[in-house]
């Protein structure tokens, strides 16, 4: 029988559920039906900042198409909100007042930004009306915004010190705007980095044309720009910050009303458990921002430091692979067989690259110990369990920090700027949870001239100087002193330089230098 | 017949040109006495010989290829395993008599897919050809499959689905010599073709040169001092680095708007699934640095508006269990980019073996007939069948690949006899142990080589056969080039050519159609069969080809061949090249937590394939007389492995045990194992029979296993030296 599943919510991770579904609408497994608030199909809001500075195009951050998926036989309904939902009948109310039946529903409904409480800024969250020259840089006409912004070389605030607020900062400041980033705090990303790379980071992004007010609480925006549109950054010391356009970027919180005003458990998120079905209604799953993973069961170990929703994409998209498949074994062979299925795993805490040109940041877990700090260094090695270590290498002047807190020799947090290579494999390294070379210091090399191709002309006698032919240095010197005073006579005689010839120049080298000596 | 001819090397599909005249000294002579170790036999001598591709250079493995034409360790008359399991001489009609009884008992008992075919892409375009037809009219079989399934299967597939025809490098390779930006994908030409690297000096001198590969091999040190860019992503993860560049490409406005309009179709879905794959993402996958995946979309747009850019895939990228789909999107890359089929830019896939461009068009693939047909479409059967002078339903259907097929041995409804053709899958296949076991099973195995290589040894029968110096036919190289192979010596007496043997058989088992033993003949009817197929041969003869001319397929008579395919249109209906969106499956990203290294398998360049040739020839083996486990200096350390050590590494499928050389050049999780070595170096022990879901492509590059420091502190044996095998001084001891 065909279940019909109906998916609340077209961002990112609705798409990444539908087109998993696919094959399941296609083989009339399915009947499908998502829902968008807004009048596009699902892009990658991820990559809204590039747009906004110019460096990316709509089309191109675009993960749906609706009309093919009509034509998959989906059904799509953009510009339309759920009002209610009505669990008893089963059916959705949409805000054209039309009502819609499920079989099972996805909650997919993202987040939204958080508005900071500022005199001058409606604080109803629900209704946001910013003024004029304020976004909080969420959708496309956000980032529409803050391109004209750009393209005029215009005073960009960024109000906020996380991983968006410094790279809308950086890279409209790349692209001709004058940024300022504002944030609480000594250096920005909070607590997610320690000290060293905060100091480090402001350095670059300083460096990178940005200005950082850091240590700054806000009050206020003053709106005495042209038409009563933004023109300051109000500060509780009395201070303001001059300004063209003002970026909220004050973290998001999970759309969650619409569960809840149905009686659905909630928290930050909506609650799931490891199969991301919301509490004691086997109709209803939620997936991405507005999920929070944290079962029912007091004894889990997993949930008992369970955080919020992570509010990154990666997860979200691993969500909706793993309940497209949930849901279609639920529809062919029914609730046992879906219910056999291996639960999601458990999230990794999440890795943040910072996506920017100028500055090469990677950041995941916990960096707040350091070196010879015990009490942090011993927390959580109890029973057995090894205590943390830390291996660390600043370079301010460079523009270079790294550390790795390891337990065990495997990674539990890391940070690094100013060092890609290294950051790179740091990541790969923390992702797969392996182990760390016990000698960190390789980890620090990788970026260092020295890696690439170090004593290539040695003067090993032994050294092959043709490797097609396999021609040793000491092979052609003999030849030389047998009388072979051309490459030609050489290959002639030692088969040397007579593959792809590339070592013509060293042959010819052992030959100049034979008859130097000779000379001498 | 005078000794002595131009001809082409007997290894890899550059397929240099050669010239081969009779040595001096031992022209005719006999074998050497074994009182004279130090002097070799060698009948020929091999000189390079000017041609486009190899402009007259050669690697050592050509350099030393005669050295194998009077080998002591030759095998030269039928050898049949007796019940002691030591194989002795018989005759030829002994043995084609042992071979009938054989396939008539198993089908009779079991039904004709009892007897299966395993064919190589060494073999000559007329042997791959007539051993199709053999498989199928005088076995009557569906079960035929070759080793390019482990060679060239996923670039073929992608190939086809994205451009409607799978030709190697659409274009001479000579095209390359004045790009300006060259992508390697996983290949290491400067070990596995070195004559090839001239080709790639002006990319290098440009500073152009960008490679892909988990490993710092040879042909990526070109990238240093200033001749390009090196990726080293993480075993498994290419697909998501094509997609990360690919993705730079879209968002940063490279793409070639024009013609993706005017030549592609699917662009916005590609498009679409790119979208998810941002630099920094596709960092944290790959552990390439976000900065270098932008660099090579950067530069790949710019060498396609200057000198122009390609972008070529090898085995690297291709042999994984999303082989297909990972050559998919590096097609993708290069139609974003305005590449195929474009004056001074384009893609290609670099072939392997020596004739693994034309052993994979004419009906040695399970789903195949002559001309690059599918066995499943009526029109080709149809065509075949006539060539043939045949009803049509006397052709099989599809088969197995070979995989499947090598999994099927000794099972029940699995294939029960055996003929090998020109491939060691002891050596060379995926999870060796399985395939030995596979073959052990058998009821009759029958192995068609000039050495008892591993496979031999475990043949029922070995039939001996000619090497390339003692043999007339063509070839078709890695550009789509068809050239002549040609007779430079008489062969050993008790030796005879694998046409001859199906032939014979043929008649013995009363098939219909014809079989000739002439390679000529053959190939004139190979024409007729391919006509009107994509690889079209028709138009191509012995007497153009002798006289030099360039033929590329495809050849339809009357034209004049094509050197460049894709300048008019893509081989699809309406001409139009088709972008697939791929992505990266759940199965090819694979967890290396604890201490787990990833295994690649890969080459050196002084061994060819399973070594069965290279590792009898003195001078080759005395280089490279034993595989070696590269390891990263910190990775070993953590495991107590100095260099020189002989090391273990396992996993559930069998142990290789091989001393460890520590290397910089290798990710810290990653290990490199050459996979030219039998017995407790082979690698092959260690990889997985888990397949491509479409090209049939095993799982090569990114095996799980566990490396230790070997517990015996005596040093194992290394395999034993191959009979016949005259070893310099040094390595008798060593050994």
């Amino acid at each position: 029988m065909s279940e019909r599943i109906v998916v609340v919510g077209f961002g990112p991770v609705a798409a990444r559920l539908v087109e998993e579904l696919l094959p399941a609408v296609r083989t009339g497994l399915v009947q499908l039906l998502v829902v968008g608030q807004e009048a596009e199909a699902a892009y990658n809001r991820v990559m809204v900042a590039e747009l906004g500075v110019g460096r990316t195009t709509a089309e191109a951050l675009a993960m749906a198409d609706a009309s093919e998926l009509e034509a998959e036989g989906v059904e799509v309904r953009l510009g339309v909100k759920v009002k209610r939902i009505d669990r008893a009948r089963q059916n959705i109310v949409l805000s054209d007042d039309s009502t819609e039946h499920y079989d099972r529903l996805v909650f997919a409904t993202g987040s939204r930004p958080v508005i900071p409480n500022l005199t001058g800024l409606n604080p109803d969250p629900s209704r946001p009306v910013l003024p004029a020259g304020v976004t909080a840089l969420r959708d496309l006409r956000d980032a529409a915004v803050l391109r004209s912004a750009v393209a005029e070389g215009k005073r960009v605030v960024v109000l906020g010190g996380g991983v968006l607020g410094l790279e809308t900062a950086l890279a409209a400041s790349e692209e001709g705007a004058q940024a300022t980033v504002v944030h609480n705090g000594p250096f920005p990303l909070g607590r997610s980095i320690d000290r060293g790379s905060g100091s480090v980071l402001i350095n670059s992004l300083r460096a990178g044309g940005v200005r950082m007010a850091g240590n700054a609480r806000s009050t206020g925006v003053e709106t005495s720009g042209p038409g009563g549109s933004f023109s300051a950054l109000l500060l509780d010391d009395g201070s303001a910050i001059d300004g063209d356009l003002l970026v909220l970027s004050c973290g998001v919180r999970p759309r969650i009303e619409l569960a809840e005003g149905c009686g659905l458990p909630v928290a930050t998120g909506i609650l799931v458990d490891h199969h991301l079905r919301t509490y004691h209604e086997p109709h209803m799953f939620a997936i991405g921002d507005c999920a929070e993973v944290r079962c029912p069961d007091a004894a889990c170990v997993d949930c008992r430091t369970a955080a919020g929703p992570p509010g990154l994409v990666g997860p979200g998209w691993r969500q909706a692979e793993w309940l497209a498949e949930y849901l279609a074994v639920l529809a062919r062979d029914g609730q046992a067989a879906a219910d056999a299925l291996e639960a999601l795993p458990k999230e990794k805490p999440g890795v943040v690259v910072l996506k920017a040109r100028g500055i090469n940041l990677a950041v995941a877990g916990d960096n707040q110990a350091d070196p010879w700090d015990e009490e942090l260094l011993e927390a959580g090695a109890a029973s057995g369990r090894a205590r943390r270590q830390i291996s660390q290498w600043a370079d301010p002047e460079h523009g270079r920090y790294v550390k790795m807190t390891t337990r065990g020799g495997v990674l539990e947090g890391l940070v690094a700027v100013g060092m890609p290579r290294t950051a790179a494999e740091l990541v790969v390294l923390f992702e797969r949870s392996s182990e760390l070379p016990a000698d960190r210091s390789l980890l620090l090399r990788l970026d260092g001239p020295d890696q690439l191709d170090a004593g290539a002309t040695s003067n090993d006698p032994q050294r092959t100087v043709c490797r097609c032919a396999g021609v040793s240095a000491a092979s052609i010197e003999d030849s030389v002193a047998d009388g072979c005073s051309t490459v030609g006579e050489v290959s002639k005689a030692t088969r040397a330089g007579t593959g792809c010839g590339g070592c013509h120049e060293d042959i010819k080298g052992i030959i100049e230098k034979h008859f130097q000596a000779a000379a001498a | 017949m005078p000794n002595g001819a131009d001809t082409h090397c007997p290894y890899c599909a550059l397929q240099c040109a050669m010239t081969l005249t009779p040595a001096a000294s031992a022209a005719g002579a006999a074998p050497a006495p074994e009182a004279e170790p130090a002097k070799v036999d060698v009948p020929l001598e091999v000189s390079g010989r000017d041609f486009p591709t190899n402009r007259g250079g050669l690697c050592r493995k050509g350099w030393t290829s005669a050295s194998l034409l009077r080998h002591n360790g030759r095998v030269t008359e039928p050898m049949l395993k007796g019940s002691d399991g030591v194989h002795q001489p018989i005759s030829w009609d002994q043995a084609l008599m042992l071979i009938t009884t054989a396939v008539k008992d198993i089908q009779q008992q079991y039904g004709n897919d009892a007897v299966g075919v395993f064919g190589g892409g060494g073999l000559t375009n007329e042997k791959a050809y007539l051993l199709g037809k053999f498989a199928r009219l005088a076995l009557r079989t569906s079960r035929i499959d070759y080793n390019g399934r482990f060679c060239m299967s996923s670039a073929a597939a992608a190939g086809n689905r994205a451009f409607g025809v799978d030709r190697g490098l659409p274009f001479p390779v000579t095209d390359l010599d004045t790009a300006s930006v060259i992508l390697m994908l996983g290949s290491n030409v400067a070990e596995t073709m070195p004559p090839f690297v001239q080709h790639l000096q002006g990319a290098r001198d440009a500073g152009g040169l960008i490679v892909v590969d988990p490993r710092r091999s040879a042909t990526a040190a070109f990238t240093g001092d200033g001749g390009g860019l090196h990726l080293q992503p993480t075993p498994g993860t290419d697909l998501a680095l094509l997609l990360g560049i690919s993705h730079v490409v879209v968002h940063e406005g490279l793409v070639d708007a024009d013609y993706i309009e005017a030549n592609t179709s699917g662009y916005a879905a590609v498009v679409r699934s790119l979208s998810a794959f941002w630099p920094e993402r596709v960092q944290s996958i790959t552990g390439v640095p976000a900065t270098l995946i932008r660099e090579t979309a950067r530069r790949l747009a710019q060498g396609a508006r200057d000198g122009g850019s390609y972008i070529l895939s090898g085995r690297g990228v291709e042999q994984h269990v999303d082989g297909t789909d990972t050559a998919t999107a590096a097609i993708n890359l290069s139609l974003l980019l305005g590449l195929p089929g474009s004056a001074r830019s384009g893609y290609g896939t670099l072939t392997g073996q020596g004739n693994g461009q034309g052993g994979r068009e004419h009906g040695q693939k399970a789903d195949q007939l002559p001309g690059y047909r599918k066995i499943t479409d009526p029109a080709a059967r149809a065509h075949v069948a006539g060539v043939w002078g045949i009803d049509e339903s006397l052709i099989p259907g599809p088969g197995l690949p070979a995989v499947e097929l090598l999994k099927s041995l000794g099972k029940p409804d699995g294939v029960r006899c055996l003929f090998v053709h020109g491939a060691n899958v002891v050596v060379s296949a995926p999870d060796t142990n399985a395939v030995i076991q596979g073959l052990r099973s058998l009821d009759f195995l029958v192995v068609c080589d000039f050495f008892m290589s591993e496979t031999a040894t475990e043949a029922d029968l070995v039939l001996p056969v000619t090497q390339w110096a003692e043999e007339e036919g063509t070839l078709t190289n890695l550009e789509g080039r068809v050239i002549r192979r040609r007779r430079a010596l008489t062969p050993p007496p008790g030796v005879r050519s694998e046409l001859w043997l199906m032939a014979r058989l043929a008649e013995l088992l009363d098939a219909p159609s014809t079989f000739s033993d002439d390679p000529e003949t053959v190939f004139e009817e190979l024409r007729l069969a391919s006509a009107g197929g994509l690889a079209d041969y028709s138009g191509i003869d012995y007497a153009m080809l002798d006289r030099g001319e360039a033929a590329y397929w495809p050849y339809p008579v009357g034209s004049t061949g094509t050197p460049r395919l894709f300048t008019e249109g893509f081989a699809h209906a309406d001409g139009r090249a088709v972008m697939v969106p791929v992505t990266p499956s759940k199965r090819a990203v694979r967890s290396f937590a604890d201490d787990s290294l990833a295994l690649a398998t890969g080459r050196l360049l002084e061994h060819y394939q399973s070594g069965a040739q290279t590792r009898r020839v003195s001078e080759l083996l005395a280089s490279q007389p034993q595989a070696r486990l590269l390891i990263h200096p910190g990775t070993a350390a953590s495991r107590g492995i100095a260099d020189g050590d002989y090391a273990t590494v396992t996993n559930e499928r069998g142990e290789v045990l091989c001393r460890a050389e520590l290397s910089n050049s290798v990710r810290p999780d990653t290990v490199f194992l050459p996979f030219h070595f039998p017995g407790q170096e082979n690698a092959n022990r260690l990889t997985e029979a888990a397949t491509d879901p479409i090209s049939g492509m095993p799982e090569f590059k990114t095996s799980r296993v566990w490396a230790r420091k070997a517990v015996s502190t005596q040093e194992p044996a290394s395999y034993t030296v191959p009979a016949g095998t005259r070893l310099p001084l040094h390595v008798k001891e060593a050994s």
